[in-house]
């Protein structure tokens, strides 16, 4: 993927730009919002990760001038601030995602392909297939190798997020987020419980391991 | 000059007080000035037009007379007036060759009249056979007039008795208005320099208090005037920063407290990390867990600025009319399972139809760091149960009872406050910031969190902790 990071701490860029290489990405750099404007103009690029506060040009408002010229490509913006309604700018400035400083790297790195994902078409699809595992969305139905698995609505919802992110890593905030719509992490690690209970319905009764726990990040659903 | 002002005690010059006192005395003075100015214009203005109207008429005496039988009968006419008493009146009348031909005055005045033939003179007190004395000199107003032939006619009226008045009223207010300003001033003076001993006195505190001594406090007369408002404002204020200084403190001890020991661990993790003790599966593991112990350091700095935003109520904005069931029907999803794992029975009862003023984010927040509490000190086999419902009084409560150790009543008050742990927790993870955030959400709701005993004590296990958001009953 080509990522263009916009970001004024010359630490953190390249504390991003290292990781997101050794990941096997091709990542530009910009210092301040102006010049990452012109250059997220001038290329075309997978993902975009902004910082809320540049100089020159204030982070959201370099994605506003980009979404109102039709830009697509999708956004991380990355802030100090994190409260609900920090957050609630960001996104309606057009960011995709939203993510507090600071962070783990493993949370961003996840976070980005999770959003260069979202590019595919998918409003469409009706229907999630990862290996032997299908599910169907208008029926609500999940089945592995033909048999029919029984699950309740929240972990017909966290599946459908991991399916949808497939052979991607998934944090745990991110989990929160998107599956129970929770800005804070519970103390309890609420999210392992969850996902062990999804794995004895897919994966126990079954020969081969797709729900895979990454350590110090979270877990990915893999074929 | 400030300093000059104040070693030479003259510091109250500059005080409102002096400055009002002052201002007042010459408002006072001015007034004066001004009702002089009224009682002139009324009382001597009238009597002096009084006397010009008098003194036309008895021209118009004397040229009626002229005009009828010529000088000769306006000199009978002014001997006349003059012989049988005339009053206050002047009269002169000169012969063309500039002699005197009657009247009581000696010679026409020296002063020029004005274009009208008005003017104001000075003679002598005329006596009674019509001549003038020139002993007694008095003021008089009057007019001269040519007579057809070269006569001059001049008609005067005696004015001494005004002028005398005028200058007696103007001395009077003058002298009043003297006094007042005089008075004002040193009126002014003592209650300033009371007023700057005063306020000397709550320097003196807010520079000893600023030198770095806390218990300083400006003393107090209660007589509830503003300068012992401000001392009692000044004492309250100090009292609070005293407590911010004092729970600061606290903090300041358990941040270093609760951030030195995994800042220690994670530093011995690392530096045995490097030593590559145990190979590269240990220095592996040694970093995994750095990494854990970082994420909970951030975590407490997360906990201790998301209750500082709520304390500071930067969202009370956000609170919404809301049924707070979805909100706990959500929790009881997210924990049943968490629950089953640690062995631990749960329950969840709600009523439906219940309005809370509120905001789902902190509400959740709140309520899942009472269920993870519950959760962690709730043993094995024991029960942990969410429950909500409205009181009869109207009032909405979301409580969540465990059948723990619970917390003795002594301590109740105090583990809502940041980074208190009690003893028997030091032993469990945990920022000991968890109530704190539930008590600020509660603040921020205008609920009440009450905490009581649980179930009590069952087979020497409990009495189990209940903790419960009070909700107010929505107008």
């Amino acid at each position: 993927m080509r990522i263009l990071i916009i970001e004024d701490d010359r630490e953190a860029a390249n504390y991003i730009r290292k990781g997101l290489r050794e990941s096997g990405h091709v990542v530009d750099h910009a210092a301040d919002g102006e010049e990452g404007l012109g250059m997220a103009r001038a290329a075309e690029y997978d993902v975009l990760v902004v910082d809320r506060m540049l100089p020159k040009m204030d982070g959201l408002k370099v994605i506003e001038t980009l979404r109102g010229e039709e830009h697509r490509t999708p956004v991380l913006v990355l802030s100090a601030l994190g409260e609900v309604d920090h957050r609630v700018e960001g996104l309606k400035a057009g960011g995709d995602d939203y993510l507090v400083k600071p962070y783990a790297f493993a949370e961003l790195l996840a976070r980005v392909e999770a959003l260069a994902r979202r590019r595919d078409p998918e409003a469409v699809r009706t229907r999630l297939v990862v290996g032997d595992l299908e599910m169907d969305l208008l029926a609500r139905t999940v089945s592995r190798s033909g048999d029919e698995i029984i699950l309740q609505p929240r972990e017909f919802r966290l599946l459908e997020f991991l399916m949808k992110h497939s052979g991607q890593v998934v944090t745990r905030t991110m989990l929160l987020e998107k599956v129970w719509d929770y800005h804070f992490d519970p103390q309890t690690n609420v999210i392992d419980v969850h996902i062990s209970r999804l794995r004895t319905k897919i994966d126990k009764p079954f020969a081969k391991t797709m729900l895979h726990t990454v350590r110090g990040a979270g877990y990915r659903l893999q074929a | 000059m400030s300093e000059q002002l104040r070693r030479g005690g003259l510091a109250f010059l500059r005080t409102t007080a002096f400055r009002q006192t002052l201002l007042s005395a010459a408002l006072f003075a001015f007034s004066s000035l001004l009702i002089l100015a009224f009682v002139y214009a009324f009382s001597v203005g009238a009597s002096v037009r009084r006397a010009d109207a008098a003194v036309l008429e008895e021209i118009e005496a004397v040229q009626a007379r002229l005009r009828a039988g010529g000088v000769e009968a306006a000199n009978r006419y002014v001997l006349q007036r003059t012989t049988a008493g005339a009053g206050d009146y002047l009269y002169l009348l000169v012969h063309p060759a500039g002699r005197r031909m009657s009247g009581n005055l000696s010679a026409l005045p020296a002063v020029q009249p004005d274009g009208e033939g008005r003017i104001e003179f000075q003679y002598g007190r005329p006596v009674a056979d019509g001549a003038e004395t020139g002993s007694d000199t008095r003021r008089a107003r009057g007019r001269v007039i040519e007579l057809p032939g070269g006569h001059r006619l001049l008609v005067g009226v005696d004015v001494e008795e005004e002028e005398r008045l005028v200058a007696r009223l103007l001395n009077a207010v003058l002298f009043a208005s003297g006094l007042a300003l005089a008075l004002g001033v040193a009126a002014g003076a003592l209650v300033s320099r009371r007023f700057v001993r005063r306020l000397d006195t709550i320097n003196a505190v807010a520079r000893d208090v600023k030198a770095g001594d806390l218990k300083h406090r400006a003393p107090r007369n209660y007589s509830g005037d503003e300068l012992d408002e401000l001392s009692a404002n000044f004492n309250a204020m100090l009292d609070r920063v005293e407590q911010l200084m004092a729970r600061m403190k606290t903090v300041g001890d358990s941040i270093a407290h609760d951030l030195r020991s995994p800042l220690t661990r994670m530093r011995n993790r690392l530096e045995s990390a490097l030593r590559e003790e145990g190979g590269l599966k240990a220095r592996e593991a040694a970093l995994n867990q750095a990494v854990s112990d970082a994420d909970e350091l951030l975590g407490v700095f997360n906990a201790v600025l998301s209750i500082s935003r709520i304390e500071a109520g930067e969202r009370r904005e956000v609170l919404q009319e809301m049924d707070p069931a979805p909100v706990t029907a959500d929790l009881a999803e997210l924990y049943d399972p968490v629950c089953e794992e640690a062995g631990v029975d749960f329950s969840y009862e709600a009523e439906a139809g219940a309005k809370i003023l509120g905001d789902r984010g902190l509400l959740s927040q709140a309520l899942a760091n009472l269920l993870d509490n519950a959760v962690k000190y709730t043993p094995k086999g024991g029960a942990v149960a969410l429950r909500l419902r409205t009181r009869a009084s109207g009032e909405v409560e979301i409580s969540v009872t465990d059948t723990g150790p619970g917390v003795p009543e002594a301590d109740r008050a105090r583990i809502t406050q940041r980074f208190v742990r009690l003893e028997q927790s030091r032993t469990q993870p945990g920022s000991g910031l968890g109530l704190s955030l539930v008590q600020a959400v509660a603040d921020l709701h205008d609920a009440r969190l009450e905490l009581s005993d649980g179930p009590g004590v069952v087979d020497g296990r409990g009495p189990g902790l209940r903790a419960a958001l009070v909700f107010a009953k929505m107008k």
